[in-house]
């Protein structure tokens, strides 16, 4: 694969909030690098430092220690002492709460950026109205910003981040004020607005099925720290850490000790305590190491009868089976453990019954286990 | 990198360091002039603390002190009572025509001090009082009833101008009291004077504390009762002290400090306690941000009562001072209405003072001294409200400390560290009407950074960082987005100030000179002559253009209501 341009690069980031007692460490070395072009998710729970982060490229905050570039230039260096302020840094922004400012019409909300910069009026006019056309809303232009929707006021603010043609388009959870039709409806937009006009973009949300719906790379961050990055379905099919796993989706965590390492094509094993399972082993893992076998909910057939001649087999009893229209919903006991999973509506599931259950290896994550910092042990992620 | 000198720098460190001017060096120059033994710029001064010595151990100053105390309190309780009485009646209780009542609290604040004074002393008055003539002919007295020159008259006049700001604060305090505690205590089985007694009086403590001690600072400070009445009367207070030690023959410089600093020292204590009580108050604060529409009491037909005692109290407050103003001000000598004299009704008057040059000058003066120090204080405390409340900016807390200082100065006190400052200071501005405008900019600085604070805080910061975010510069964010969204408290605290400042007198007495006269300063002088006539007519004009210039104001959409 051709080696693509790095748009934003981001470097060790360290940021603090807060004075003496009440310092808080938000951004704990965070490093990564955005190409060219891509929708580019900070995706995490609340708190995690990805709004932080998204505030830093922009300007907005002035990190401890690190560096950030745009395009190649430094706008931030710690170690140099450079700092560009915000209104210098070829950045579109959209505001969580959209900011347009209510005092001025659509198009004066609009043509904001090129005012500014003085350009001459007729520039000002045609490039308002083409962009105004991109979002939809021609023909709104002398509609005053407080009689807006929230909907109309998403599409301004995105038009005014994208008027000055900037080079990257920062977007801080633009859909979180939408209600929830409109809201996978903006998705969609966004995603063939952004790959129309191929502008590299941010786009922070904690909303994993969203973050998975229209991304390219995903970088997952907890606590101040980068966890994972990927593309939606290496993340989701295939963690290499326990928090991925359990923040995107649904899964199931085991844990074992490995017995063998696993390679390119040959499964790996794991002793659990219900037997020796074989997996495929997401990274490298060493003999006797202690690791987890992630399992998705979705991907374990049920068997009202033991299958023959198959690895991996489990027996339990069917705890609980909610009926959810499209699956049910099952908790079935292996012995002291509890595992989710989902089933086909028409295979019915009463509680009390005996099934078996097919881990199929190549389903079966090895991930290694690690300190959780405080995160919930339980087998239903989130 | 931002250049050094950008716009914004410049601005913020302009704004800031012209109100550390203003509010700093007056202060110093009143501490430093008070230790000096002879006045400023005149040869063989030395550090002494004989101002000090003289000004303590003089038998007067006891006097004094006892006096300023005595007035002080007197008006803070009086005030605090009426005020009080009607924002409680307005607020809590189901008596008809509140609206009315809220459009008669606010007219006095229309009303100069020194035109209510002047009002007063004519209705009041044991030779020439209309009420007392009236009462002693209809009961027969052979003596006047009242005597206005008198430590009850005193503070009666005071009282009966300074309530409507108790009840704009109380009736604030009502409103936002959360009326669900008071029901909790009912449905738990008390009575409702026991609940009055021990949930709706403890919870209202703090707001009562507190509006006392404004009231009592406002009582200390106070000039135009004092120096109209009080001086006659022979009982002296520290505001007319001070007055008279700088206006007799030669000027006592050092012991007029000496006093002001005295002064100074008493209302920044009080002003210190009030902010430490209002801090407190967070603990009682009781807002609930839900609308709670406080329960309100039914009188039964007591209603009735209450609506009629709010009124006799505005016929007390505004139509008597209003009338005997209006009538004054028609006659061609002054007497009490009589058949005789309303055959003689004459616009002379009025005709005197609009051709009387130096009134031309004074309205002049007075207008643009109102629509300059509005405008400018307003310019200015926007930009510092922008340091203090959305700028991260190290010392902002110390500049919002020092935009307060002139609340706790009284306006006497500012006058004498004025003529300090510039008899001392190479700006060759004393005596001119630049330093009125600058001791105008000083004294309604406090107004003016609260309405632009509250202003500010309201502004959501994604929208100044849309801005930033979109390529625009500090001074083009401030020019293009806050400063329209502030407009509301920009207008409100214009408003305010504009007509405060129509007002002033006690400061402008001791700065003004021929030239730079101004409106009240020429009621003070009209009446000091003996001219009472004319004074009136002076009065009702000024009355006019404030009314004038509120109802202007109203319908640029902004309420007068902002509390202290």
């Amino acid at each position: 694969m051709a080696e693509k341009r790095q748009m934003v690069q981001i470097e060790s980031l360290e940021k603090y909030f807060g004075e003496d007692k009440e310092r808080v460490h938000v951004l704990k070395g965070i490093s990564l690098s955005i190409p060219e072009g891509s929708l580019y998710t900070f995706l995490g729970p609340s708190g995690c430092g990805k709004t932080t982060t998204l505030r830093c490229v922009a300007g907005l905050e002035r990190p401890e220690g690190g560096k950030i570039s745009i395009d190649g230039n430094a706008v931030f260096a710690s170690g140099e002492r450079v700092y560009v302020p915000t209104n210098k840094r070829p950045i579109g922004m959209v505001f969580q709460s959209y900011a347009i400012w209510p005092h001025m019409t659509v198009f004066q909300n609009v043509a904001y950026p090129l005012t500014i910069h003085r350009r001459p009026k007729s520039e000002i006019k045609r490039r308002v109205e083409d962009v105004l056309k991109v979002v939809g809303l021609h023909g709104l232009e002398d509609r005053p910003a407080p009689k807006l929707s929230g909907g109309q006021q998403q599409r301004v603010a995105f038009a005014r981040a994208l008027v000055n043609e900037p080079k990257v388009l920062l977007l801080d959870e633009p859909l979180s004020n939408l209600d929830a039709k409109l809201r996978v409806q903006m998705r969609f937009e966004i995603k063939a607005l952004q790959r129309r006009i191929n502008i590299t973009t941010i786009f922070v949300t904690h909303d994993q099925s969203e973050a998975l719906a229209i991304s390219d790379q995903i970088a997952v961050m907890h606590a101040g720290k980068l966890i994972e990055v990927g593309t939606p379905h290496q993340l989701y099919s295939r963690p290499t850490r326990k928090f991925t796993a359990t923040f995107l989706g649904l899964t199931n965590l085991i844990e074992g000790k490995v017995i063998e390492m696993g390679g390119d094509s040959k499964p790996g094993r794991i002793e659990t305590k219900k037997g020796i399972l074989s997996f495929i082993p997401a990274t490298s893992l060493g003999r006797n190491q202690a690791a987890v076998i992630s399992i998705r909910p979705e991907h374990i057939p049920v068997h009202k009868e033991k299958p023959q001649g198959l690895d991996n087999v489990v027996e339990g009893t069917v705890k609980e089976a909610i009926f959810m229209g499209d699956a049910y919903h099952c908790q079935i006991a292996v012995g002291d453990m509890l595992l989710a999973v989902h089933t086909h509506p028409f295979l019915n599931m009463s509680p009390g019954e005996k099934v078996y259950l097919y881990l199929d290896p190549q389903s079966c994550n090895g991930i290694p286990a690690e300190d959780t910092e405080g995160m919930d042990e339980s087998i239903m992620g989130d | 990198m931002r250049p050094f000198f950008s716009s914004q720098t410049l601005i913020l460190a302009g704004c800031s360091l012209f109100v550390l001017y203003l509010a700093g060096i007056p202060l110093l120059m009143l501490l430093y002039g008070s230790f000096r033994s002879a006045p400023i710029g005149e040869p063989g001064a030395a550090y002494t603390i004989q101002n000090y010595v003289k000004a303590y151990f003089d038998r007067e100053f006891y006097l004094l002190f006892w006096n300023s105390l005595k007035y002080a309190i007197g008006t803070c309780v009086i005030s605090f009572l009426i005020g009080t009485y009607l924002a409680w009646i307005s607020e809590r209780t189901n008596t008809p025509l509140k609206k009315l009542f809220m459009v008669m609290s606010l007219i006095p604040f229309i009303i100069p001090g020194i035109l209510s004074t002047i009002a007063w002393i004519l209705l009041l008055s044991p030779k020439i009082g209309l009420i007392n003539i009236v009462v002693k002919g209809l009961l027969g007295l052979e003596s006047a009833p009242f005597n206005i020159y008198s430590m009850g008259g005193m503070v009666w006049a005071e009282a009966i101008h300074l309530y409507p700001l108790v009840f704009l604060l109380m009736s604030a305090a009502f409103r936002n009291m959360d009326t669900s505690l008071e029901e909790a205590a009912l449905t738990a089985g008390s009575s409702t004077f026991t609940t009055f007694r021990r949930v709706t009086l403890p919870l209202m403590r703090p707001a009562m504390f507190g509006v006392m001690l404004i009231m009592f600072v406002r009582g200390i400070e106070a000039f135009e009762v004092p120096a109209l009445v009080g001086v006659p009367a022979k009982i002296s207070v520290f505001t007319t002290k001070i007055f008279l030690a700088i206006h007799q023959f030669p000027s006592d410089f050092g012991l007029a400090g000496a006093y002001a600093v005295t002064l100074l020292l008493i209302s920044t204590v009080g002003v210190l306690i009030y902010q430490r009580v209002t801090r407190k108050e967070d603990r009682y604060a009781t807002v609930t941000g839900k609308g709670y529409r406080p329960r309100v009491i039914d009188l039964g037909p007591w209603k009735y009562a209450t609506c009629a005692s709010a009124f006799v109290i505005f016929f007390l407050a505004v139509i008597l001072p209003v009338f005997v103003l209006l009538w004054s001000s028609f006659i061609p000598y002054y007497g009490i209405p009589s058949a005789e004299l309303v055959a003689k009704l004459t616009l002379a008057n009025y005709k005197y003072i609009l051709n009387y040059p130096l009134a031309v000058t004074a309205f002049q003066n007075s207008f643009y001294l109102s629509v300059g120090s509005a405008t400018l204080v307003m310019l200015l405390t926007s930009v510092i409200a922008w340091i203090t409340v959305k700028s991260k900016l190290p010392g902002r807390v110390f500049l919002d400390n020092m935009t307060f200082i002139p609340i706790a100065m009284p306006g006497i006190v500012l006058g004498v560290s004025l003529i300090w400052v510039y008899l001392t200071l190479p700006i060759p501005i004393y005596g001119t009407i630049w330093v009125l405008l600058l001791a105008y900019i000083t004294k309604f600085m406090p107004y003016g950074i609260r309405a632009a604070s509250a202003s500010m805080i309201q502004i959501n910061k994604e929208l100044e960082e849309a801005s930033l975010a979109s390529g625009g510069t500090w001074f083009q964010t401030f020019r293009k987005v806050l400063l329209p969204l502030l407009m509301p408290g920009f207008v409100a605290g214009w408003i305010y100030i504009s007509i405060i400042s129509l007002r002033e007198l006690s400061t402008s007495i001791l700065l003004y000179s021929y030239n730079s006269t101004v409106l009240s300063i020429m009621a003070f002088d009209l009446w000091e002559g003996g001219q009472y006539t004319y004074v009136c007519a002076l009065g009702v004009l000024m009355v006019l253009l404030l009314v004038a210039m509120a109802y202007t104001a109203r319908k640029l959409g902004a309420k007068i209501g902002i509390a202290e």
